[in-house]
């Protein structure tokens, strides 16, 4: 019990950090995959730790009862969402064309 | 808190939405079984009318005087309500150019996402709210994904579209998490109240926080605009897209991107602007901020962008590459006086706006009757198509900036205000030489599209018919071409006018 | 209390890290909703209840759904971490890297506006009142963007014979 009471509460520094480490896995995700729909994925996720860093604004704000952390991240998540379906509707419609979901089969513009 | 007099402000754009909605609903309900091109013809003019209706609402709104709503998220001023009539106009012009031949057989939804995609730019043009921006840009993006998409069944297209969203993807997520840290560091959401902490935190313009919020949206809006290194979808969804949706890609959504990046920079975040000047002689002065990332975008752009316009083959990646190179000659005009500054970029992306609109409707009037779009396919189309050169000339000169067009002048305000800055130091004189070399290249590919229309040997084929929906407005954009370039201290003027009473 | 957030906040990167290595895509989705799961955990950590509950039924109820059911439509079995292209690897790697380092620093050598947390309502009557006064525009377009993406999504994904 001691040990647990010793830890050190989170603060706003953390959080950032976290949601810059979650932003960072993301974007690897998004430039070391072949496959879109994981690179889809890695932008969900650094859409979410857009909104983890607006909520983690919000909650450390002098003045938190000004809730536009919050809003900006209600906007974020249900941008996030409607982006998801448009990609993956491109994703069925490249896919027609080339039989998979690979980037480099898709090469046929160049220049 | 007024729900009436928002709805009096917002006029224009629910007429816009309603065309949307009559224009998809009548497609589906009325018109099904008519041909596609009846089809099309009609539901074109259903948009032009709601565009019309809009700009009518929008000239009865200059006379009302300025509003400004819930801090800044609606802000109604004789510079924005200009912008919207532009941004009717170029999509007015689109239109006209998908009138001919449809794009596919979905006309309705074509239409609908014109409009839905010229609903995001007005309200980026007219927002001076980070959430605003954001939400519009991406309701803007969204439908131009879709737009360039539109004939999924071709390949190109297709491919194109999925460039272009998996860029646009990445850089939504770069600026919403640049926005985020522009929040924390400055506790609020309109530029005017962000403008405001600097005044009181003196060390807010150097809060590391802050400058990389700003990298970050400075991503985001990099790749709306097409700057190296974020430009690498542009030639391939230009490529892929049909033509006259190419155009609009390249004109209205960089009119309105630069619109909204100008005030987020000049309005917003002004005092956190740095330096990236080089002083006679040769030493470099750097302070952290986005100058030198402007300073940076706009020097590879203008270098990568008309190098790589030299090696190209496809008249549209041509033009892609071009818009690319345009977009860092605007950015160079970021550095001057504020007012000055401004008064340039906003001459200067009209005139390019339009320019390039009608370099596209070239290409769309065309392509379809040589056999492709690329550039030896216009061998000799002089011959074929003798109007339409002279118009493709005027445009291709006034893009590459000769003297009595448009073009030269919107370059000379540009790099005229990039010398005005830092207090007569000159020390973004680079950027200027750089910007003026880089055009001086440019001649040598817009003059070598001009050669292949007018010199090499002819292909076969009788004279080629224009329907009248093409060359009317591309005649039009060649007189204000023409009539800006004998009398550019009109549009100056007014401007400058705009920017008083804002 | 404290110790929640070291284990949700290690845990998702975890599962983060799992979802981008992962070769099986239906293997990261699913390890995508854990991840979805635990940022919903710090967000009721930071008092955003609203938010949290969102965040479960949007992410893990409809976009994962949504995820799934393309992968299941276009049976993708699995897909390699770019093997052949080394350049591309290291890219992701050490931008990956260099970001969460950078931004480490940063953010511990800076004074940030940090009023200390206190009572304020955390309900959504607050968020309410606000999305239909002053963020009312913002949420009208919104709408319209959900229904441009509708359209879109429809047209895009519908079969088409030549």
């Amino acid at each position: 019990m001691m040990v647990l009471a010793e830890i050190a509460p989170p603060t706003l520094g953390l959080y950032l950090g976290f949601g810059a480490l979650f932003f960072g896995v993301g974007l690897a995700g998004v430039l070391m995959r072949r496959n879109v729909i994981i690179i889809l994925i890695g932008v969900e996720m650094m859409m979410n730790a857009a909104n983890l860093n607006f909520l983690a604004f919000w909650h450390y704000n002098p003045n938190p009862s000004a809730v536009m952390g919050q809003m900006f991240a209600i906007f974020g998540i249900t941008i996030a969402g409607a982006e998801a379906a448009v990609g993956l509707a491109l994703v069925i419609a490249v896919y027609r064309h080339f039989r998979g979901v690979n980037v480099d089969q898709m090469n046929v513009l160049k220049g | 808190m007024n729900y009436t007099s928002l709805f009096g402000y917002l006029l224009g754009e629910v007429v816009l939405t309603a065309a949307a909605f009559v224009i998809l609903i009548a497609d589906v309900m009325c018109h099904r079984k008519d041909d596609v091109g009846a089809r099309n013809q009609r539901m074109a003019w259903w948009t032009l009318t709601g565009l019309f209706l809009a700009a009518v609402v929008y000239a009865i709104q200059f006379a009302q005087g300025n509003a400004n709503f819930a801090d800044g998220t609606l802000v109604i001023n004789p510079l924005n309500l200009f912008f919207k009539e532009v941004i009717l106009v170029i999509t007015a012009i689109t239109v006209f150019f998908s009138m001919e031949e449809p794009v596919s057989k979905h006309v309705g939804e074509y239409y609908a996402m014109i409009l839905f995609a010229a609903i995001g730019m007005a309200f980026l043009v007219t927002s001076e709210n980070l959430l605003m921006i954001f939400v519009s840009i991406e309701l803007l993006s969204l439908s131009l994904y879709a737009l360039v998409g539109f004939q999924k069944q071709i390949l190109r297209s297709a491919e194109g579209a999925m460039k272009y969203f998996a860029f646009g993807a990445v850089s939504a997520a770069f600026l919403l998490f640049g926005l985020s840290y522009i929040y924390g560091a400055t506790n609020s959401l309109s530029l005017p109240a962000i403008a405001e902490t600097f005044k009181g935190d003196p060390l807010m313009a150097r809060s590391p926080v802050l400058l990389i919020g700003i990298l970050f949206t400075l991503v985001g809006f990099g790749f709306k605009i097409a700057v190296v290194p974020f430009h690498l979808w542009a030639p391939d969804a230009y490529e892929g897209a049909a033509a006259p949706v190419a155009g609009f890609v390249a004109s209205g959504s960089k009119v309105a991107s630069f619109v909204a990046l100008t005030k987020f920079l000049l309005l917003g975040v002004a005092p956190a602007a740095g330096a990236a000047t080089i002083s006679f002689p040769f030493t470099p002065h750097f302070t952290p901020g986005w100058a030198p990332v402007i300073a940076l975008m706009a020097f590879i752009s203008m270098v990568w962008g008309n190098l790589a316009a030299i090696t190209q083959t496809n008249l549209k990646r041509l033009l892609a590459y071009s818009s690319v190179a345009h977009a860092g000659y605007i950015l160079v005009a970021l550095f001057g006086a504020k007012a000055w500054g401004q008064t340039a970029i906003y001459f200067y992306i009209i005139v390019y706006a339009l320019t390039n609109l009608g370099a596209f409707g070239v290409v769309t009037a065309l392509a379809n009757k040589v056999g492709g779009d690329d550039i030896r396919c216009f061998a000799g189309v002089w011959r074929r198509a003798p109007g339409l050169t002279v118009l493709m000339m005027i445009f291709m000169l006034s893009l590459a900036g000769i003297p009595p067009l448009a073009g030269f002048f919107g370059k000379f305000y540009l790099f005229a205000a990039g010398l005005a800055a830092d207090q007569m130091q000159l020390g973004y004189l680079w950027l200027v030489i750089t910007a003026i070399l880089m055009s001086a290249v440019s001649f040598y590919y817009y003059l070598q599209v001009l050669r292949v229309f007018y010199v090499n040997p002819a292909s076969r084929g009788g004279p080629i018919s224009i329907c009248p929906c093409q060359r009317w407005p591309m005649t039009v954009i060649a007189l204000i071409i023409f009539l800006i370039g004998w009398y550019p201290t009109a549009l100056l003027d007014w401007i400058q006018g705009f920017l008083q009473r804002v | 209390m404290n110790l929640l957030f070291y284990i949700f906040s290690g845990l998702m990167l975890l599962c983060a890290a799992l979802v981008v290595a992962n070769r099986h895509p239906v293997t990261s989705a699913m390890l995508l909703i854990l991840v979805f799961f635990f940022m919903a955990g710090l967000f009721v950590l930071l008092e955003a209840f609203f938010l949290a509950v969102i965040q479960v039924l949007v992410y893990a109820g409809a976009v994962m759904v949504l995820f799934l059911f393309v992968m299941m439509l276009l049976d993708i079995r699995s897909s390699q971490i770019r093997r052949q292209n080394a350049p591309a690897m290291l890219a992701g790697l050490s931008v990956g890297f260099a970001f969460w380092v950078e931004f480490w620093l940063i953010l511990r050598h800076s004074a940030l506006p940090v009023g200390a947390p206190m009572n304020f309502d955390a309900g959504i009557r607050p968020i309410g009142k606000l999305l239909f006064s002053e963020f009312v525009l913002p949420f009208e377009i919104t709408s319209l963007l959900l229904l441009a993406a509708l359209v879109g999504v429809v047209l895009l994904s519908q079969k088409e014979t030549r």
